[in-house]
């Protein structure tokens, strides 16, 4: 209790004294601002580009492809098509048929609105039982392709995008011209997807394998029914997997680059502004040497001045904190982003703020240790004597 | 430079002080050459692949297959030299997640003139000479210990007229890429045997490698290529190696503007706090400059000492943390390939610590230099 008493005495004279050293606060300030605004900043692509990958997903939907290969890039043979149709846990249709789609993916250049850039981007042949797969998907103009029609159906986000996506437009594509038919919402997804009838593209693309097939169960735990089924048939070389981890693992490579760019280039700036922390409180804790003698002459313990000069630090840090999220908020909340050929729009959350909290308060923490420690061990006698 | 002396102890008054500036500066400018080492590595790089080097590929997309029919139309064009057709798969050797990839080509008379491949002449006869034979970039070999004349059995996404997936391969050696696009996963295997022995797509190819007789050509060929194949079923486009690094760099090109903003924030914290300690440092040494004014100092000299005092701690630590940058680049290489420290990156690098220190000590220096040599020492 005496402890808490003499911490907070302390403290509050620390507090008081603090205008007179406006530069080293602000220092600190400015230090843990500018590094958790960086680290949020940067964080916030990662999970903005999470939030996009994972819009839409479903529990009871699930990714079948070829076991080893890459998202997209499967081979599904005919035969093995027919086997999954028969397969346990599938949800069946109104007609009575098993809502399974095949898929075909290919990817294909598109023009930037605005600057005209080149880009790629997959159009994904499919069945054309697509809006049972995906009941989220809601037409806003046009109509669903017809089956053996060149014809395409496209996300509103595509419009915006890409150049060429208007209705009744036409996109030359293998030697012929495909129609724009359909656009359509899929939630809050702003993804561009571009739709074709799967046998439509795999004839003229000359293909005979599909990428990957996509499933809707029963319900979200018929998934062990459906993996162990696909396991115990040795004619079957497929992995199974729910529609998140699917899409996780596609991901993968681009989510763990930008996590890895964040903290590097967080952990940098982190350590720049503890040393400047550092710096910036042996000139607070220097420039208070006679009062803190003061105090330990009169009966304050030792572990109460580290303490207290701890908790300034940090104090100094929180608000750096709490700026640094605000200002990547403000510059970079909502941000449209698209390196490495992904779109998505940088999200800075809840949860990015508490990390950046907790890194200004370790960052207070660190570069409080050293000068508190100083603080506790100045000599009594020659502190009193300093000027 | 004789007033040197008189500098150096002004920087190390507060030894730990000066210690603890100087690690902040170093830390700041590591961050801004790793940052600026990226992007003008990457610009390096690309400039750097080769305009020569033409790909004919789908005009939809890089994977779309084109007819082996397209070959001798292409060989027939002025001014191609060599056309090597090339079929890209994927394997995994062991580990299912580690995925190899593998580049079918025909080694034809000539073929290596279309690849930035560096092969040693006995490996490229013994290549030729043998249908199942493999040609296996060093490090992959060194990887999983491969040697010459191994047999290994790759698991791919093609499959054989057998049904089977499983490809075996007999290494006759090793080759080096320069391209550092190129990957370090991969082998070298010929397209022949492949395409007689898969189950699907027989006769038709990823994409062809054209090399030219004459590099300045490389526009007009490509035009001439993709003319020729307008408005059949398989309309083609051809890009050189360079156009098409390019294309991939212009998706990075929106991280431009981050890097920006985080070299901004980088030079704002440093901005205050050299400001904050230089003024700490004054505010100490208040009777010292009073008593180096007495001995004759102009303000005009009080001044500039500061400054460089200010500037000798920014740009060595600056010097410093470029340096720890560049040591950093080996192993920052195993994400963005290529990077690298021009001495324009140095110079900016530099210009920028020279200015913090200037901008950060100018109100300290200034207020050093208009001391009152009276009232100064009378504060005492």
């Amino acid at each position: 209790m005496n402890f808490f008493r003499q911490l907070f005495a302390i403290l509050r004279v620390n507090l008081a004294g603090l205008p007179q050293r406006l530069g080293s606060g602000l220092t600190i300030l400015v230090g843990v601002t500018s590094a958790v605004g960086v680290l949020v900043s940067m964080l916030a692509m990662g999970t903005g580009a999470r939030e996009q990958q994972l819009a839409e997903v479903r529990p009871d939907r699930v990714v079948l492809s070829t076991t080893g290969s890459r998202m997209g890039q499967g081979n599904i043979s005919e035969g093995e098509v027919a086997v999954i149709l028969g397969l346990p846990g599938i949800r069946k249709d109104a007609r009575g048929e098993p809502i399974v789609a095949m898929q075909s993916v290919v990817p294909i250049q598109g023009r930037r609105q605005g600057t005209g850039l080149r880009i790629y981007f997959p159009l994904v042949g499919i069945s054309p039982n697509m809006p049972e797969l995906a009941p989220e998907t809601h037409f806003t103009a046009g109509r669903m392709f017809q089956p053996g029609l060149q014809e395409l159906v496209v996300s509103n986000p595509c419009r915006r995008q890409f150049m060429g996506f208007e209705m009744g437009d036409r996109r030359p594509l293998h030697g012929s011209d495909w129609t724009v038919v359909g656009q359509f919402d899929r939630g809050a997804s702003q993804q561009c997807i571009v739709y074709a009838d799967v046998k439509t593209l795999m004839t003229v693309l000359k293909r005979t394998t599909y990428s990957n097939v996509t499933v809707m169960l029963n319900s979200p735990a018929d998934y062990e029914v459906l993996r162990d089924a696909v396991s115990a048939d040795p004619t079957l070389q497929l992995e199974v997997q729910r529609e998140a981890d699917a899409i996780e693992e596609g991901f993968k490579p681009l989510n763990g680059l930008l996590n890895f760019i964040s903290f590097f280039v967080g952990t940098i700036m982190a350590l720049g502004a503890t040393l400047g922390a550092v710096n910036s409180l042996y000139a607070i804790v220097d420039s208070r040497r006679r009062e803190m003698a003061t105090l330990r002459a009169i009966g304050f313990s030792g572990s109460a001045v580290v303490v207290s000069v701890l908790i300034e630090s940090m104090l100094l840090a929180l608000p750096g904190a709490v700026l640094g999220t605000l200002a990547a908020w403000l510059l970079f909340n909502g941000l449209s982003a698209s390196p490495f050929g992904f779109s998505f729009q940088l999200s800075v959350t809840a949860s990015l703020a508490v990390i950046g909290v907790e890194w200004a308060l370790v960052m207070g923490l660190l570069g409080g240790l050293l000068p508190a420690m100083r603080a506790a061990r100045m000599p009594i006698t020659t502190a009193l004597r300093a000027t | 430079m004789k007033y040197l002396p008189l500098i150096w102890p002004g920087i190390w008054r507060k030894p730990g002080r000066t210690v603890l500036i100087f690690l902040q500066v170093s830390v700041a400018f590591a961050l801004f050459g790793v940052l600026q080492g990226m992007k003008t590595g990457v610009e390096h790089v690309v400039g750097q692949t080769r305009a020569d080097l033409l790909l004919v590929h789908g005009n939809l997309s890089l994977i779309d297959p084109l007819p082996l029919g397209q070959l001798q139309q292409i060989e027939s064009i002025p001014g191609v030299k060599v056309v090597v057709p090339v079929e890209l798969f994927l394997g995994t050797y062991q580990n299912p997640k580690d995925k190899i990839g593998i580049v079918a080509v025909r080694p034809d008379e000539g073929w290596q003139n279309a690849f930035t491949f560096q092969i040693q002449p006995q490996y490229a006869a013994a290549f030729k000479a043998n249908r199942t034979g493999t040609l296996v970039r060093t490090g992959l070999a060194a990887k999983y210990g491969w040697k010459i004349g191994d047999r290994i059995p790759l698991k791919t996404t093609a499959a054989r007229t057998d049904g089977s997936t499983v490809w075996t391969f007999d290494i006759v050696g090793l080759y080096d890429d320069d391209d550092v696009g190129g990957g370090n996963n991969v082998i070298l295997i010929n397209f022949d045997y492949y395409d007689q022995g898969r189950l699907v797509g027989k006769s038709t190819v990823s994409h062809y490698n054209v090399a030219l007789n004459d590099p300045r050509q490389a526009v007009s060929v490509a035009d001439a290529i993709d003319r020729r194949f307008a408005n059949s079923s398989n309309e083609t486009r051809t890009e050189s190696l360079r156009e098409l690094a390019q294309s991939q760099m212009q998706s990075i090109g929106d991280l431009n503007f981050l890097i920006r903003a985080i070299v901004a924030a980088v030079l704002v914290a440093l901005l205050f706090a050299t400001a904050t300690m230089m003024m700490q440092s004054i505010r100490e040494r208040t009777p010292e400059l009073a008593v180096l004014k007495t001995l004759g100092f102009t303000d005009r000299a009080v001044f500039i000492f500061i400054l460089a005092e200010s500037a000798v701690v920014c740009v060595a630590a600056a010097l410093f943390g470029l340096l720890l940058a560049w040591l950093a680049f080996p192993f920052a290489a195993r994400f963005v390939p290529g990077l690298s420290m021009p001495w324009e990156v140095v110079a900016v690098g530099l210009g920028c610590a020279a200015m913090v220190a200037l901008v950060s000590a100018a109100v300290p220096a200034l207020q050093a230099g208009r001391l009152n040599i009276v009232n100064a020492l009378a504060s005492r």
